[in-house]
C-alpha cells in the first residue's frame, strides 16, 4: 500500500454553501473529484440532516462549466488571457475613472456565498486600495432593513436567539416565510418542535407547508405587516397582556406606541388586511400569554417599501409582549445565503466598517486607517442599486461584482442590464457563466466553497471554518487572493495576505464582534457565536439577556403604507416573487443538478384556481406575465398556496427572470427595494392562438 | 464453510489490506463521523470491534451516486465499463450485507453494478449490540450475518474473535495465515448466542404492527397526506437507505459530444414520475411518502427479493429533517386506530 492511496477517497467535513442555517457536511472526494456528500450527526446545526440543495451539493460544483482562466471580452465573445493582461485592464481602467472623476465612479459588490475573508478583503479592496465607500452586496434586497430596522430598536440587527431555541419555545410564529422550503434543515426543527407540542402561528399571505400545520394561520393581505402587528398590539394593550414589568424596566417609549396603535382597532385592521377579527385576537392572545414563543421572519417582512418599518413593528410585538431576552424567545431573522450574516458582519455595506462601526464617525475611521495605513474616504458610499443607478447617469464607471448575478436576481431587470451595459468596465468574479457575467467586460475564475480556506457566519452568528477539499480547477484562486493582487497593482500592498488565516486574524483585531475567536477556536467548538471576547470567550447563543445592545429597547411607533403599486384595472393581479426549496439565488449552482433541475424546469407561475379559471389556464397552460416595468413568459401550475387575486413567481431562473417584472420603489431608510409586491396582468398565451 | 480462530481483528484487517485495497469504516478527519474510508498505513488504526454504522451503507461501492454510462464524441458510442481492481470491504454489519445481496438481485443484469460487485470481498462483522436506531431483528437482517451474505464473517467470542469463511474466494484470502481451526463448538455457541443479542434491541412492536397495517391496507389516506406535508423532499432518506436503487441518466455535453451520466434519483421528488405532459401519477406528497414505504415493507416484494426493502439500519429516521424516518412513520402508522 502507498501513500497515495489517501488521496483516492476522504471524506472533507466543511459547511454547506446554500442558505444561512449552516449545516456541516462532509465532502466525499474520490480521485480528486467531489462525489458526494455525507450529513454530519454530530454537527449543532443540521444533527445528521441535509436539504436537497445540500445533497446536490457536488453536483454545484462540477467542474463542468466552470471558469478556469482570466476571460477578455472582445468583439462581443470571451477569450482566454493571462492574469497579468486581465490585472493590466482591470488596473487602468479603474485608475482612468478615478483619476478623471474621483474615486467614487468605481464601485465593488462582494458576495454573500462568498467567505467573511473574502468579502473582508473585498470591502478593505474598496477602502484603502480604491478609496471609496460603494461598496455594498446582496444583503441589500435581503435583510437590509433588519439590520437598520433592529439597530435602532435593539442595537443589534442579527438573529437574538440560537436555532436550538426553536426547540426550547412553546409557540413558534412564522411572519413571512417557509423555511421548509427555504431554510429546510431549520424548517425541519420546526417540524421536530411542533411533533413535540409546540404551537404553531404562520403569518402569512400563502398557504404555505407551515401554514398548513399551523394551529393559526393568519393569511394576510401582501403588503399589510404593519396594519397586522398594530392591529395585534392594539389588542394586546387593550386587554392588558403586555408584559408590564418588561416594559417598564427594560424598553422606552411605550407612551408613542400606545398612542399609534390605538389607531388600529380589530375592525379597521381586518378590513386592511382580510384576517378576521377573531383570528386577531386567537393570534395577540397566544403570543402575549404564551411562556417562550420564539419569533422567526424572512423576505416577506424585509422586501418591501416599508421594510425597515415592517421590521420595527416586528421588534415592537416582541418587546411588548417580553418575548425576548430569553431562551426559546426572540426576534429571528431567516438569512437567506451562506455567509450574508458573515458579509454583514465584514462591513460589505457602504456605511459601516468590520463590526458594524460607522464609517460616518472619524473615530471609526481613524481606526481602519491607522490598521489599514491609508487615508480612508468620507463620502457615503453607494448601495448596489445606487451603483447601478449611477452607472446609468455616469456617477459610475466601473464596477467589480464579486459571485453575484444581479441581472437575475435584482428588480427591474431591464434596467439593471442598461446599467451595466453603461460602465466603462464590468469585472465580474465567478465560477460559472451567469447572466451577470456574460455582460462582463472581464471574468476572474473563482474558486469555489470547496476548495479554499475560510469562514462562513450562518443566520444565529455561528462562525464556522470551511476546509478546502480539492484544488481549484486551472487558475482560479480565491476572490480575496484575487483581490490582493489587484490592489497591489494599484499601489496598495496592505492585501498581501499569506493566506485565509492572516486575514481571520485582522478581522478578529479589528471587529470586535470576533475579537476573541481564531481558526483554532473555531475548530474545536464547531464554530463560535459573535459576540465572542473578553466577557464572552465562548461566544454567545443568547443576545439581550440582561439589556439590550443599546441599553434600552425602543419602541418606535409606526404606520401601514400600501405597497408602491397597487393592482388596478390595467394590471389587476398582486405579483409576489418566492424560492423553492430545490434553488439557491440565480440557480447558477442548484440548477447543475439535474435532479432539481428536473423538479421545476425553467420557472413557473403559482396561481390561484379561481384566478385560473377566470382565465381558462390548465395546468401547465403557457401564461405571460406582464407589469409595468416588462413581460415574461412561463407555464402556469394552479394552486391553493397562493390566495386569488395574488400570483406568485420563484426568481431563480433565467429563461423567466421574475425580476423583469418586480418594482425599483425602495424603502427610503435601506434602498430595499419592493420584490415582494407590484401589480401584473396574466394572459392565457394558449386561448390566444386559438 | 470453515471456521477458524482469531487473535484480533488487526491481524486479519492488515493481512487482507496487504494483499487488496481495503475500505472500512473509520473516522472521518478526526471527528466521531464513521465513513467507508480507505485503509491507510498514514491514519492510526481505529477501534474496529465497536459498532461503527458508517453514515452511508456500502451501496456506492457498487452503485455509485454518479457514474458514466457511456460517451458520444459527433460519431461513435464509447463503453465505459468499469474495470475495477480488486477490493476488500471489511467490517460490513449484517444489515448493509442483507441490502447488498438485495441490491445484487435487483442489479442482476448491469454490468456496471456486476463488474464492481465481482471485483469486491466481503468481510462482514456480527454486531454484539444493538446500534442507535437500528432494528435488524425484526426485519431478519441481523444482529449476525446471514449464511451467504459475506465471503468472510467475524465473530467476537470473549478475548478472541471466530472467522468463519462462506466462500472459496474468502478462503483464498486467508493464505499466509497461521490461523488454527476453531472448534465446533464454536459455531455452535454463535447460533445460540444470536437471540440474546437480539433480546437486548428495543421494543419494535411498531414496526411489526405498522407492517401489518401496511400490507392489510389498513393505513388511512389522510395520514400519508399528513406525513407527505412533512416529507421537504431533500432525498435524504433514499440516498442513505441501503436497498433504494431508483436511478435517472442524464446527458452532459462534453468537448464534440455528450456523456451519458446516470445518478441516484429520489421517489419523494415530485418530478420523479412527472411526464412531458405534466401529468404526474403520484403529484401528492402522501402518495410518494406511501409508496417508499410500501416498497420498504410490502409483502409484494419478498417474492422478488426473498425479504423486504428494509434491513433495519435506521438511517432514515436519523437524516429526516422532516420527522417522518421509520420509527416516527411507523409509530403514527401502528397507533391509528
Amino acid at each position: 500500500m502507498d501513500a497515495d492511496r489517501d488521496n483516492i477517497s476522504r471524506i472533507i467535513h466543511t459547511i454547506c454553501p446554500f442558505c444561512g442555517v449552516g449545516c456541516g457536511i462532509g465532502l466525499r472526494v474520490e480521485q480528486e473529484k467531489i462525489t458526494g456528500v455525507e450529513p454530519l450527526t454530530s454537527h449543532p446545526v443540521s444533527q445528521g440532516k441535509l436539504c436537497a440543495k445540500g445533497w446536490s451539493t457536488a453536483y454545484a460544483v462540477d467542474p463542468i462549466d466552470r471558469i478556469t482562466t482570466p476571460l477578455i471580452k472582445e468583439n462581443g465573445s470571451f477569450r482566454p488571457a493571462s492574469w497579468d493582461e486581465a490585472y493590466q485592464l482591470i488596473t487602468e481602467a479603474f485608475s482612468t475613472a478615478i483619476t478623471e472623476q474621483g474615486a467614487d465612479a468605481v464601485g465593488v459588490i462582494a458576495c454573500a456565498r462568498a467567505t467573511n475573508e473574502d468579502c473582508y478583503a473585498a470591502q478593505k479592496f474598496a477602502r484603502a486600495a480604491l478609496g471609496t465607500n460603494n461598496i455594498d452586496h446582496c444583503a441589500r434586497i435581503c435583510h437590509s432593513p433588519s439590520v437598520a430596522g433592529l439597530r435602532q430598536t435593539l442595537g443589534s440587527g442579527a438573529m437574538t436567539n440560537s436555532i436550538d431555541d426553536i426547540e426550547k419555545a412553546d409557540l413558534i410564529v412564522i411572519f413571512g416565510c417557509d423555511p421548509t422550503e427555504n431554510h429546510s434543515v431549520l424548517g425541519g426543527r420546526i417540524i421536530r418542535a411542533k411533533m413535540a407540542g409546540a404551537r404553531l402561528l404562520v403569518v402569512d399571505p400563502r398557504l404555505t407547508r407551515l401554514a398548513r400545520m399551523a394551529d393559526l394561520h393568519l393569511q394576510l393581505q401582501l403588503g399589510t405587516n404593519i396594519a397586522l402587528i398594530n392591529g395585534l398590539l392594539q389588542i394586546i394593550f387593550a386587554n392588558g397582556w403586555e408584559a408590564a414589568e418588561f416594559l417598564n424596566e427594560r424598553c422606552e417609549n411605550e407612551a408613542a406606541l400606545r398612542a399609534k396603535v390605538a389607531g388600529y382597532p380589530p375592525k379597521r385592521v381586518t378590513a386592511i388586511t382580510g384576517v378576521p377579527e377573531e383570528k386577531l385576537i386567537a393570534a395577540a392572545r397566544m403570543y402575549a400569554k404564551a411562556d417562550r414563543a420564539l419569533l422567526t421572519y424572512g423576505m416577506g417582512i424585509t422586501q418591501y417599501t416599508t421594510g425597515t418599518n415592517n421590521v420595527i413593528s416586528i421588534s415592537n410585538l416582541a418587546l411588548v409582549a417580553g418575548q425576548i431576552g430569553r431562551e426559546g424567545t426572540g426576534i429571528n431573522p431567516l438569512r437567506g445565503q451562506n455567509n450574508v450574516q458573515g458579509a454583514c458582519d465584514m462591513g460589505a455595506l457602504p456605511n459601516v466598517f468590520p463590526g458594524y462601526q460607522e464609517v460616518a464617525q472619524q473615530t471609526s475611521r481613524d481606526k481602519f486607517a491607522d490598521h489599514w495605513q491609508k487615508k480612508l474616504p468620507e463620502n457615503k458610499g453607494l448601495t448596489s442599486l445606487g451603483m447601478t443607478k449611477g452607472a446609468l447617469s455616469g456617477e459610475v464607471r466601473c464596477m467589480l461584482i464579486m459571485g453575484e448575478d444581479p441581472v437575475v436576481t435584482d428588480p427591474d431587470q431591464h434596467h439593471v442590464q442598461r446599467a451595466l451595459e453603461a460602465l466603462d468596465l464590468l469585472v465580474v468574479i465567478e465560477l460559472v457563466m451567469t447572466e451577470t457575467a456574460a455582460m462582463a467586460d472581464l471574468i476572474l475564475p473563482a474558486a469555489a466553497f470547496s476548495e479554499k480556506a475560510g469562514t462562513f457566519t450562518n443566520c444565529e452568528r455561528r462562525v464556522q471554518l470551511i476546509q478546502p477539499a480539492i484544488a481549484a480547477p486551472g487558475e482560479a484562486k480565491p476572490d480575496w487572493q484575487i483581490l490582493g493582487e489587484l490592489a497591489s497593482r494599484l499601489g496598495y500592498h496592505g492585501m498581501d495576505w499569506p493566506n485565509a488565516e492572516a486575514i481571520f486574524n485582522e478581522i478578529t483585531a479589528l471587529s470586535p464582534l470576533y475579537q476573541g475567536m481564531s481558526y483554532l477556536k473555531l475548530a474545536e467548538n464547531y464554530g463560535l457565536q459573535w459576540p465572542c471576547n473578553e466577557q464572552a470567550p465562548n461566544g454567545t447563543p443568547l443576545l439581550h439577556r440582561q439589556q439590550f445592545s443599546r441599553g434600552k429597547g425602543r419602541l418606535i411607533p409606526v404606520s401601514h403604507a400600501d405597497p408602491a403599486e397597487m393592482p388596478d384595472e390595467a394590471y389587476p393581479l398582486f405579483f409576489t416573487t418566492t424560492r423553492l426549496h430545490y434553488h439557491y439565488g440565480c440557480g447558477s449552482m442548484t440548477r447543475k443538478s439535474p435532479l432539481l433541475e428536473r423538479e421545476t424546469p425553467s420557472g413557473v407561475l403559482f396561481i390561484n384556481p379561481a384566478d385560473a379559471q377566470a382565465l381558462a389556464i390548465k395546468p401547465q397552460t403557457k401564461v405571460r406575465i406582464s407589469s409595468r416595468r416588462g413581460e415574461v413568459e412561463t407555464r402556469a401550475v394552479i394552486t391553493d398556496e397562493v390566495p386569488p387575486g395574488t400570483v406568485a413567481m420563484p426568481y431563480h431562473f433565467k429563461e423567466a427572470p421574475s425580476n423583469r417584472l418586480t418594482n425599483t420603489a425602495q424603502d427610503p431608510v435601506t434602498k430595499m427595494p419592493e420584490l415582494k409586491a407590484c401589480a401584473v396582468r396574466v394572459t392565457n398565451l394558449e386561448e390566444a392562438s386559438q | 464453510m470453515r471456521a477458524f480462530l482469531l487473535e484480533s481483528l488487526e491481524q486479519l484487517r492488515d493481512h487482507l489490506a496487504a494483499q487488496r485495497p481495503l475500505f472500512t469504516p473509520q473516522f472521518a478527519a478526526d471527528s466521531s463521523e464513521p465513513s467507508w474510508l480507505p485503509l491507510s498505513h498514514n491514519t492510526p488504526s481505529v477501534a474496529i470491534e465497536q459498532p461503527l454504522l458508517p453514515a452511508y451503507p456500502a451501496k456506492q461501492f457498487f452503485f455509485p451516486e454518479r457514474e458514466i454510462l457511456f460517451r458520444f464524441d459527433g460519431t461513435d458510442f464509447k463503453e465505459t465499463l468499469p474495470k475495477p481492481a480488486p477490493q476488500i470491504l471489511f467490517g460490513v454489519r449484517s444489515c448493509d450485507l442483507c441490502a447488498i445481496a438485495y441490491q445484487d438481485q435487483f442489479f442482476q443484469q448491469d454490468p456496471y453494478y456486476q463488474a464492481r460487485r465481482k471485483a469486491t470481498l466481503l468481510v462482514g462483522i456480527d454486531c454484539q449490540l444493538p446500534c442507535e436506531g437500528g432494528f435488524c431483528p425484526t426485519v431478519d437482517a441481523g444482529p449476525f450475518v446471514r449464511d451467504g451474505m459475506a465471503d468472510l464473517v467475524c465473530h467476537q467470542q470473549g478475548d478472541h474473535w471466530l472467522l468463519i469463511t462462506q466462500t472459496s474466494e474468502g478462503e483464498a484470502l486467508l493464505e499466509g495465515l497461521d490461523l488454527k481451526a476453531a472448534a465446533e463448538e464454536g459455531i455452535t455457541q454463535r447460533r445460540s448466542q444470536e437471540p440474546q443479542v437480539a433480546a437486548q434491541f428495543p421494543s419494535a412492536t411498531h414496526i411489526e404492527r405498522g407492517i401489518q397495517r401496511i400490507n392489510q391496507s389498513q393505513v388511512p389516506a389522510e395520514l400519508w397526506q399528513t406525513m407527505g406535508l412533512q416529507c421537504l423532499s431533500c432525498s435524504g432518506c433514499t440516498s442513505l437507505c441501503p436497498t433504494c436503487s431508483c436511478f435517472t441518466s442524464y446527458d452532459r455535453p462534453v468537448d464534440d459530444g455528450f456523456e451519458r451520466e446516470r445518478c441516484w434519483d429520489s421517489c419523494l421528488y415530485d418530478a420523479f414520475q412527472r411526464e412531458a405532459s405534466g401529468h404526474n401519477p403520484s403529484a401528492a406528497a402522501g402518495q410518494r411518502v406511501e409508496r417508499f414505504w410500501f416498497h420498504k415493507f410490502s409483502d409484494e416484494y419478498i417474492k422478488t427479493f426473498g425479504r423486504y426493502g428494509c434491513t433495519g439500519c435506521g438511517r432514515c429516521e436519523k437524516t429526516c429533517p422532516g420527522v417522518i424516518g421509520v420509527h416516527s412513520v411507523m409509530k403514527r402508522i401502528s397507533a391509528t386506530p
